[in-house]
């Protein structure tokens, strides 16, 4: 059993206390030997933090804080993210406001698209998947992840798990989206994360909501699996949390520890059966516009 | 009768909405493509188009063109509309008119010197905001005193977002280049908004002002409120930006009889369900539509399109006021 915390955020003013109890509240302590850590935030799309769909860099900035002040201030911290299909990384960090905080922290901000990198063989499911492994994760002496929680088209959720995904070196990562659910357990393989920090405040469900929530745990499936519930999404509809679990990634076990799940369940903006319902209908009607021959929208 | 020849260079985002519009023109075809992408003119031949050029200017030598649709970055604008000009083809040319009033003033030069007709693209004016100016028209709203004009959503950093989940579409390297679009949201949603105030009031200004906000950090200002002063004392106040995930393009005419409000906010779902249909358009495709529907009746009846160069010219003069006016902060 997996435990994951749930901590209220009340303003920014508590986010470095939030930060610190959610690790009190999961048992993690960093050990002093730790020197290298990589952190991965959410930065894959040109939409800041205040929509909900990206890691706010106020609570990385805090984690920073958090990790000098617990272990050493000459830490080897990197923040790391990739290039992907609909987004670079040289314009995503100034959007997104993190060229200006790692200036401001004085930690460099790796786009491993153009880092040194070797090659990685792992099977899922029984297919087997070779990936370019990032040195600067490989080498890392902890590796954590920073996700959102918010819908998407094919996994149903976007959390942990899918964070991970952002890892992959290569940018055209919609080629893999076919195999979407077995790549992101595949990746997960090769590049666990030591501590998952998820960050709650502002979410983007149908809508966005600030919701104040900080979630932790030391297993991505684990946290998946509380953030799904959250959502309204039943985990063992989502394939990759299920695969995930399957393969020893972690587990879907856990034990909540802070604030109820309830009372951000209640929060979450979550889908409801019409959008679903127009979802259905929309895919329906495209696949029989196509079947009847149509190359292109009518329109 | 003989169909209008159409070649349509650019097939980016907008480039896309012109070629399914070119294909259901009743008296226009769409003859020729021409895009440096090998992906587009892929695209384009799979549609039946026989003429696809990977160089728009071998487009243009294209006899069997009459008049293009230039849907290409803005730096290209000037070149493309002037060797267009040279070619002796009718030009739709895709707003902004340039990145600069030089280059806008070289294009209206030459397109008067070759006598061929231009109109620049600005679909909110085949849409529901032509109703303020047949209100202005019927003096309905009494005597205009203020104006508020509104474009915000994503701009160039588009992405599909609903319930599912939020798509980001890829973001073409130019836009993050202000040598090359000429400016940021200003230029190029405050335009829209710009050739309409300008459209409703006339075009004789007395001041022009603007902030500009640098949000995310960019060279470019990502949003901006710009005050315009015009000579018969409407006061007026454009608000743009890049920066919201839901579209809001809004007009409101304040008259001492009345005022004028037009919304045009995010499609819902029902309109997005009878555009996948087949059934009706988006309000938004269906005003792309109108205006190329509109330039190509105005070549075989032989009549200067609107808005011209020289109105798009005027856009670029108020938006070059704005950026240099700006206030500064504190």
């Amino acid at each position: 059993m997996s435990v994951v915390s749930l901590v209220k955020v009340g303003n920014y003013s508590e986010l470095r206390k939030a930060i610190e109890r959610s690790f009190e509240l999961i048992g993690f302590h960093f050990t002093q030997n730790l020197r290298k850590i990589v952190v991965k935030p959410n930065m894959c799309c040109y939409s800041d933090y205040s929509t909900g769909e990206t890691t706010d860099p106020r609570i990385v900035a805090e984690l920073l804080d958090v990790l000098r002040g617990s272990i050493a201030t000459d830490l080897q911290i990197s923040v790391v993210e990739s290039d992907a299909s609909a987004m670079k990384l040289k314009y995503s960090s100034k959007v997104l406001g993190y060229e200006k905080m790692c200036k401001e922290k004085r930690v460099p901000l790796v786009n491993l698209t153009d880092e040194r990198n070797e090659e990685a063989k792992v099977e899922v499911a029984g297919h087997s998947y070779t990936f370019s492994l990032p040195t600067t994760i490989k080498d890392a002496d902890l590796f954590i992840n920073m996700p959102k929680m918010k819908y998407m088209l094919g996994t149903e959720i976007s959390c942990a798990m899918k964070n991970i995904y952002g890892c992959n070196p290569y940018p055209k990562k919609f080629e893999y989206h076919q195999y979407l659910d077995e790549v992101i357990v595949a990746l997960n393989k090769i590049m666990k994360p030591d501590l998952c920090l998820l960050d709650g405040i502002m979410v983007r469900g149908k809508c966005t909501r600030k919701m104040d929530l900080l979630m932790a745990s030391a297993d991505p499936v684990a946290l998946d699996t509380v953030a799904a519930k959250i959502m309204g999404i039943n985990p063992k509809r989502i394939s990759h949390i299920v695969l995930a679990e399957e393969e020893g990634v972690g587990t879907s076990n856990y034990e909540l520890v802070g604030e109820s799940l309830q009372v951000f369940a209640r929060r979450f903006p979550k889908k409801g059966m019409a959008d679903k319902a127009r979802l259905m209908v929309g895919r329906l009607a495209l696949s029989t516009l196509r079947n009847l021959g149509f190359k292109t929208p009518p329109f | 009768m003989k169909k209008i020849n159409i070649g349509l260079i650019g097939l980016g985002r907008i480039g896309r909405i012109h070629f399914h519009n070119c294909m259901r023109l009743k008296d226009a075809r769409l003859a020729a493509v021409a895009d440096t992408s090998k992906k587009a003119r892929r695209f384009a031949k799979s549609h039946g188009i026989k003429a696809v050029y990977e160089d728009y200017r071998e487009l243009l030598e294209d006899p069997a063109v009459d008049c293009v649709v230039i849907a290409v970055p803005t730096f290209l604008h000037s070149e493309c509309a002037t060797i267009a000009a040279e070619n002796r083809k009718h030009i739709f040319l895709e707003k902004p008119l340039a990145r600069n009033v030089k280059e806008g003033k070289e294009i209206v030069s030459k397109v008067q010197k070759a006598s061929v007709k231009i109109m620049v693209g600005y679909p909110l004016r085949f849409s529901i905001f032509s109703k303020v100016k047949n209100e202005l028209d019927q003096g309905h709203l009494g005597d205009v005193v203020s104006a508020f004009a509104v474009n915000i959503w994503r701009g160039p950093f588009l992405s599909i977002s609903n319930a599912q989940g939020n798509i980001p579409l890829a973001v073409p390297d130019w836009w993050f280049n202000p040598e090359l679009t000429g400016g940021g949201a200003l230029i190029d949603l405050g335009c829209h908004m710009i050739n309409l105030l300008l459209w409703y009031f006339g075009d004789d200004i007395i001041s022009v002002k603007s902030v500009l906000g640098h949000r995310y950090n960019m060279l470019f200002e990502d949003h901006a409120v710009c005050f315009i002063k015009f000579k018969q004392g409407i006061s007026a106040i454009v608000n743009v930006g890049w920066y919201s995930l839901e579209r809001l393009i809004k007009v409101d005419v304040f008259g001492t009889a009345k005022t004028a409000s037009i919304v045009a906010g995010p499609a819902k779902a029902s309109s997005h369900l009878l555009h996948t249909l087949g059934i009706k358009p988006l309000p938004e495709f269906a005003s792309f539509y109108r205006e190329l529907d509109y330039f190509v009746k105005c070549i075989i009846n032989d009549q200067n399109p609107i808005p011209s160069a020289e109105d798009a010219l005027k856009d670029l003069e108020v938006i070059s006021l704005a950026y240099k006016n700006e206030i500064q902060r504190d």
